[in-house]
This record gives structure tokens, sequence and C-alpha cells, in this order.
């Protein structure tokens, strides 16, 4: 019992007037709550839609620690190619942010891209794995193949992977110009791969150079990540003609350091990436260009960023177009024909679908690039293996419906992109490992794997997620949880462009990315949504005065006096206190 | 960080301790909290009738670690007047002496005591906690009340008819070196106040919005934010008026409408929306008798 406040005549002695003697502090007032708080760290909303998985709420915490070198190994435990994806992922996470609601998304991929660049300056593997017996191979070196292979190193596994091209990288490299991804940015992500033990043969194509069975005879597992490589045809008169050529097969020509002869005028047919990459290409030849798209400029399912650098670098575009025809003039494209569309009903994709109008028009053209999708032509060795149109079927771990041949990136049936190549890399990795290592299991343990409803983490998996959880829950926080009365408005930075004009007559890089001081600003600009970064608010606001700080750092709620009142929740800046009325 | 850093500015120092009779919720305890956090020890409280009788505690318990004088309701400014003379008689001149009287004890019972004490410009800290009504003895209405509330004296069919009396007015009116508004739920700019005002001599008056769960009919967690909307919305600016003439915003005002304040307090449930209308409509003019009066101070001390 404390000693007495004041006292006349001895410390115990009940003085004349009425006089205290003790604190409130024996008055048990927690018995009047009818719920109780505490603390739980949920989930990012950023992290819950990372197709990669990546724990980014987790490195943006570390580097507002200050731990850079932390945080960039976190981001490499689910990534093995953050620099490449720091520049050209069309980065779901910043659409998902709280801070979109106050003022912007903090500029995940800028924090990334430069831990990614920082990661360049120590290319050695930051965790040896044991190593394991079993071999895997791994068909084509794209983002899903370069995932699989590297986790399943990291793993333990001997892996090969088998490239076709001459140099290994897939689409990143065929596809993604070089102003977007640079060469040398590229090689390294991948030579830090290779560092894991990796081996990358390249100019070996599987199927005619190795047969299929071949792998399957000598390999524990077969993943196949060979990507989507043929041009959907538009099936309208005139394609064949000189001049009408997969936009594909011209980023190709353009990404090998070959300048093919476009003419004047270059007609760029669609609204996704390899338009945006085919138009932007086809401008630092000199042409001049146009896009025509059967939507409009909402509906384009290309990256925000490539349409707005498309438009600035001075692309053309024409909406509601969908050709029907071209025509030719001495045996060669002269110009397409379009047929003007207007916007009905939203179709399976959720997207206004085009209507004809019956009423057309022509573009003057010397090239067309149609870049209207792609897909993937499997040998008779996939024959009896379930799949679509669209690509194999694969299960949540990568599994097609043959023993241990496993599939991921844009072979498959699922989303075509880098991130999403990454993601379904790691599943693949995982499921191999499950299989080989006869893990059982049920989805529910899969799911302890995943930030809410996203993508696997590799960190769980291997059991060595390095970031502490106080009594996780595996639920998003939305913007309604975030209080953004403790926040402070500062807008994000904006990543250095060059200037239009320069951008255009060659292939530098276009985004600069943000110098590392601004992109460490934006780390700090994170909310760190669902997890407590002990900020002291719950303490200082607990009318009770019964939240302290705890030993060993976070604080504890002394439960015989709270209340229930459920401020402390109210006001946490960032949804990682939560009120329940279950008795602790 | 773009977080707001109070935590830089307030030290746990634990001066009020758990166990206290509040009710869930009351942001009471949280300003004294942080008000003695900024005096600091060395501070003696004068506490006429109020819920804070209560909240302190039964006899033989105080939930404040500082000597307390409880006194009868109309008698805060003058015992404080007391206390403050026999600690300069014993030259302790250092040690605070801090009022902390509710709305009623203010606005109505203890005027003039207080005009009083203010006219002499005694040397105290004086606090009004304002939850705008004597919500202790079940909810009757003050002249802090605002025009429209129910109360338990003014029930949702008579609902209170004056509009709240102007405190702060009546404050700076006086000449005393320091008139403030704040609310426990900007934390920071209530401690900037409290340690402004403790390093000046002479009466300081601090009109604290206090949110009061039971009498304004929310939720437990739900008073502070309604007191962030009451400043946002101007029902309640945040200023502090130094020597009478120097007034100053202490934060900016979004001048949201003020109609989602009203509706999510019970004691506003029943207003129509002529009469949230007409609230609207008085808040406007006082915000622009306030820019016109902060323009004709600032022209005049030129």
């Amino acid at each position: 019992m404390p000693e007495p406040i004041t006292t006349t005549g001895g410390a115990r002695a009940i003085p004349q007037v009425a006089m205290s003697s003790t604190s409130t502090l024996p008055t048990h007032t927690g018995t009047w709550k009818y719920q109780v708080p505490a603390y739980h760290d949920r989930v990012a909303p950023c992290n819950a839609r990372c197709p990669v998985g990546i724990d980014i709420e987790g490195y943006m915490n570390l580097l507002r620690l200050g731990r850079v070198e932390d945080a960039r190994d976190l981001l490499l435990t689910e990534n093995p190619l953050p620099a490449v994806t720091g520049r050209v992922c069309h980065h779901p996470c910043e659409n998902a942010c709280n801070r979109r609601t106050l003022d912007g998304a903090v500029a995940i991929h800028a924090v990334e891209r430069m831990l990614g660049d920082l990661a360049h300056q120590h290319p050695a593997p930051t965790f040896r794995a044991t190593p394991l017996a079993e071999r895997v191979a791994v068909v084509g070196s794209g983002p899903a193949g370069l995932a699989c292979a590297y986790h399943l190193a990291r793993l333990g596994y001997g892996v090969t992977i088998f490239e076709a091209a001459a140099e290994p990288g897939g689409m990143l490299r065929l596809g993604i110009p070089a102003y977007r991804l640079p060469r040398d940015v590229l090689d390294r992500d991948i030579a830090r791969v290779a560092a894991h033990g990796v081996e990358i043969r390249c100019g070996v194509r599987v199927g005619s150079d190795v047969a299929w069975a071949e792998l399957t005879a000598t390999f524990d597992a077969v993943c196949v990540s060979t990507g989507a490589h043929t041009s959907r045809a538009l099936g309208v008169p005139g394609e064949e003609l000189p001049g009408v050529r997969p936009g594909l097969a011209f980023l190709r020509d353009v990404n090998a350091g070959r300048r093919p002869d476009l003419g004047r005028h270059v007609v760029v047919v669609g609204g996704g990436n390899t338009a945006m990459d085919c138009a932007r290409s086809a401008l630092r030849l000199g042409a001049k260009v146009t896009v025509a798209y059967r939507r409009t400029r909402e509906q384009m399912p290309a990256i925000k960023e490539e349409i707005e650098d498309a438009m600035r670098e001075g692309a053309e575009f024409v909406f509601l177009a969908n050709p029907v025809e071209f025509t030719a003039r001495d045996g060669h494209v002269q110009a397409m024909v379009c047929e003007r569309m207007a916007l009905g009903e939203p179709d399976a994709s959720g997207r206004r679908r085009p209507m004809p109008t019956g009423e057309t028009f022509t573009l003057a053209a010397d090239t067309v690039l149609t870049a209207i999708g792609e897909s993937s032509a499997l040998t008779q060795f996939f024959a009896d293996v379930e799949g679509s149109d669209a690509g194999l079927r694969v299960d949540a771990l990568g599994g097609t419906t043959r023993d241990l041949l496993y599939a991921g990136g844009d072979v498959t049936d699922l989303e075509r992109t880098v991130a999403d190549a990454l993601g379904a890399g790691k599943r693949a990795a995982i499921g191999i490992d499950r299989h080989l290592r006869h893990h059982k299991g049920d989805t529910a343990e899969l799911n302890a794997l995943r930030f809410a409803q996203g993508n696997l983490s590799a960190a769980r998996w291997m059991g060595r997620d390095p970031i502490v959880r106080t009594a996780p829950v595996n639920e998003v926080v939305t913007a309604d949880d975030v209080n953004f009365t403790q926040f402070r408005r500062r807008p994000r930075h904006a990543d250095p462009h060059l200037p239009s004009a320069a951008a255009v007559q060659g292939f530098d890089e276009v985004n600069a990315g943000l110098p590392e001081a601004l992109a460490m600003d934006e780390a700090r600009r994170c909310l760190n949504c669902g997890v407590c970064t002990e900020c002291d608010v719950c303490l200082i606001f607990c009318p009770d005065a019964a939240i302290s700080r705890a030993e060993g750092g976070a604080y504890v709620i002394a439960m015989d006096y709270c209340k229930g009142c459920g401020i402390c929740a109210a006001e946490c800046p960032r949804g990682a206190i939560t009120m329940s009325q279950d008795r602790p | 960080m773009s977080q707001l850093r109070i935590n830089d500015l307030i030290p746990d120092n634990r001066l009020v301790t758990s166990g206290h009779l509040a009710c869930p919720g009351c942001a009471a305890p949280l300003g004294m909290k942080l008000a003695l956090n900024a005096l600091g020890p060395n501070t003696i409280v004068v506490m006429p009738a109020s819920c804070f009788t209560i909240i302190a505690g039964p006899w033989p318990q105080s939930s404040l670690q500082v000597p307390v004088f409880h006194t009868a309701f109309a008698t805060g400014p003058a015992v404080a007047s007391g206390v403050r003379a026999a600690l300069d008689m014993q030259g302790q001149h250092d040690t605070n002496v801090l009022v902390w009287v509710g709305d009623g004890g203010t606005f109505d019972i203890g005027l003039q005591s207080l005009s009083g004490a203010a006219e002499r410009n005694e040397n105290m800290i004086y606090v009004c906690y304002d939850n705008e009504a004597y919500m202790n003895t079940g909810i009757q209405r003050s002249s802090a009340t605002p025009w429209g509330a129910w109360t338990t004296t003014t029930p949702a069919q008579f609902p209170e008819a004056s509009p709240k009396k102007d405190m702060l007015g009546i404050m700076v009116a006086h000449g005393i070196p320091y008139a403030a508004t704040a609310t426990p739920a900007y934390p920071a700019d209530l401690v900037a106040k409290i340690t402004k005002a403790k390093a000046m001599h002479g009466m300081r008056f601090i009109h604290l919005l206090s949110p009061c769960p039971p009498g304004w009919k929310c939720g437990d967690d739900e008073g502070l934010e309604l007191a962030r909307m009451a400043v946002q919305n101007r029902v309640f600016p945040m200023l502090e008026v130094e020597h009478g003439t120097r007034w100053r915003l202490t934060m900016e005002h979004a001048g949201d409408p003020v109609e989602p304040y009203l509706r999510r307090q019970g004691r506003f449930r029943h207003l129509s929306a002529e009469q949230v209308t007409h609230i609207q409509a008085q808040i406007d003019v006082r915000w622009q008798q306030l820019m016109r009066r902060m323009e004709a101070e600032a022209l005049a001390s030129v």
C-alpha cells in the first residue's frame, strides 16, 4: 500500500480532517467491463494483395527502424527479383494501400526498387540451405521459373533451369524493353538467383535439344514455366500482309538490339502492356504511333503509368476502334480499317463490352503491330495434362494433373503479370517441397502461410519468419480501422522521369527511381496497418491509466483496472488493438 | 515519421492512478492525466463539487498523487486564492495551484468567485472541464449545455433553449494573462497550452471540452472522436488569448458540416433538419465574429 499523501501526526494516523491515505489502486474497476482490448497483429492490405506474397509492411517497419539490411533480407526471402519488380510490377499493393484515403498511397514500388538495387551491392546469398539429395528441373527462365528455382535452392534442392534462348529472363528480357528494365539490372537479379546454386543452361530447348521424357526420368520433379509466346491472331482479312506482324515478335527483335524498319506510320492494336511496350519502342525507332483499342482508356489492362508515359512520349490513342480489315498497296499494308465501337453491358471480366456501331474509319499504317494477347503452344507431351486454351490448369501449389509435374507463370491459366508469375513459381516450389518431403496437411495449414487471402509466404513455409507477431489474426486492416487523425498529411514523392523528348531518343531507363533518401521517406509514410509500432498512443489515451510499457517492449494492459471503454482500440492509429467480449 | 509525435511531448509520470471512479470512456481523467503530466508533482489541486469529486475516489482513497482540496461548489477560486496566499507566505512560489472545476461550477455556481479571482489576477491555473451539463447528478442542463441538446431537465420535447454561454469571452474580458480552449482529444495541443500557462503568472484559464459518453449518449469509445469533430466543425475552436488581446488559433479548422457531429449523439437525435440548419448558421456566425475579432485585435496591435 502506498505511503500517505499528506500526514499530520504520524504516517498511519488518521488526522482530524478527512484526509486520503491511499491511492485508488485497491478499487478494481476492471470488474465493470463487458469487453476486453487485446493487441493483435493484423494483415496490412498491401501484404494481402501482393501476388508475390511479400511482407511489405514488414520491410517498411524495419526501414522505419533503420534496419535496412534486415528489410532487404525480408524482401529477398519472398521475392528473388526485387530490382525487377520495383520497376515493372503493376503494384496492386499500392492500389490497396490505406494511405490512399489520406494523401496518396505509399510509393511501395520505389521502396522495393531501392532495396532491390541495394541488394545488388551484396550479391551473395544471406542464407545457405542444408543440401538435399533431390534434383528438380525448371523449364523456362522467366519470372516463374526463376522464382521456383530460387525458392527450391533456398530449401536445399539441386536445381537446373533449361532455357531455350541464349540468355535467361524469359519475357523479362524478350518482351520488356530496356527503357523500363535496364539489362544490367535484370542480369544482377538473375545472377543472385544463380548465386544460390541454381544451374541455368541457356540455348537448350526442351522438346528438341532434350526430350521431356528425359527430364522426368532424370529429375525428381519438373516445373514448367515456358510462358506464352504466341501472339493471338486478330482473325480479320489482310492480317497476313507484309507489314502486319505480332507485337511480341517486334519486341523480341528490338530487345535483341535489332532496329527493324517500320516506315512512318505505326498502328498498335491492343490496350495491354505488350501494346504499350510496342508503342513506346516504335516511338524510339522514329515512327509516328497510333494505338487502337476497342474499349476506352479506363478499361485498358495496361499499367496506368505505362499508358501515361506512352501518351507523354507522343503516342496517339484511338479508343473504341476495332480492326475489321487491312488494306494493301503494292502488296504491303497501307491502312487499317476500323469499326467504331460503343460500350455495352459488362462482360465476364467486369468491363463494359464493346459493341459494334457499323460506322467505319481508316488509319494509315506502314506497320501494324498486334498485341491483343498471347497463348502458349504446348507439345504432345502435355496431351494428357488438364488445361484449356488459356493454359495449363494447376492447383493451389502449382501442381498439374500429372504427378510431380508442376507449372507456373503464363503457361498456366492464371493472371499474366510478372508478380503473379513470381508468386506462382513460389507456390510450385512449396508444392514440390511438400511432395518430396512427404508433408501432408490440409488447406487450413496452407492458410496459415498466407497474409489473409494473399499468396503463400516462403518464410512461413520454412518456419523462419523473422518477424515476431503479436497474437496474429489473419484479417485485413481496412481504411475504417485506421485512425487518420494521428497522421500528418504528407503527399507521396513522385518518381523522377527523363524528359519525354530525350526519352524517345533511345532506350535509356525513363523512370529514374526515387533517390535513397526519398525512398526511405516513403517507407516512413507507411501507416504500418495492423502492426503495433509502440507509438504510445494507447498508453497516452487510456483514461484509466491501465496501459503501461512492458519489459522488453510493447505494452501490458492491467485488466484489474481496464473498464473496457475501447478508447485504445478507437485511437490506435493502425488498427492493432481489437475489442472482444471474450474474457481473457 | 508522418505520425504525430505526441510521445515526445508527454512524460509518463503517473500522477493519476488506476481504479478511479470515472465512467468508461470519460475524458475528464484523461484531461487530468495530461494536465498533471505537464504541471508535474509540485502541484496542489483545488476541487469544488463536480464529477471529479467522485472520480478522485472515496475517502480514504485518492486517485490523484498530488494534494487535493475538496471544497464547496461555489468556492473553487476563493479557496485557491487562500491556498496560493498560504503557499506564498511559506515561500513556495513555485508550487502550482490548479483549480479543477466542471462546467456547472464554472458557468453557473462558481462564476462570481471566478470573476473575483480573475479581477484580482490571482496566481492560479483554472481548468474548466466542460462536459456540457451536470452529468454527475443525472445530466441536468447547465449554461454550458448547447442549444437544442437533450438533458433530463430539457427533455426532447423542450430541448435546451439558450445558446451555450461564451465562457472564454467572459474570461478574456477580464484581461487575464492567458485564456485558452483545449480538449484531451488533442493531447499535444493540450499539453502545449498547460505548459505555456505554467510558465506564466496570474490567472490562467483553460476551457477543456470533455466528452461524456452517458450524457452525450454516444459509445464509450466515441467521445474523443466527437471532440475532434467539434473542433474541426468549429463548434469548439482551438484558440488561445494572451492578455485579453493577442488571439491565436492553435490549429487548422477544416470547417466540416456540423450535422454528422450532431447525428452521432443521442442528446441531439430529436433535432429536425431545420434545427440542424439553425445550429450550423449559429456556428458560421460565431466563426465570422471570431475572425473579425482576431483581425481587429491584430490591426489594433500594429
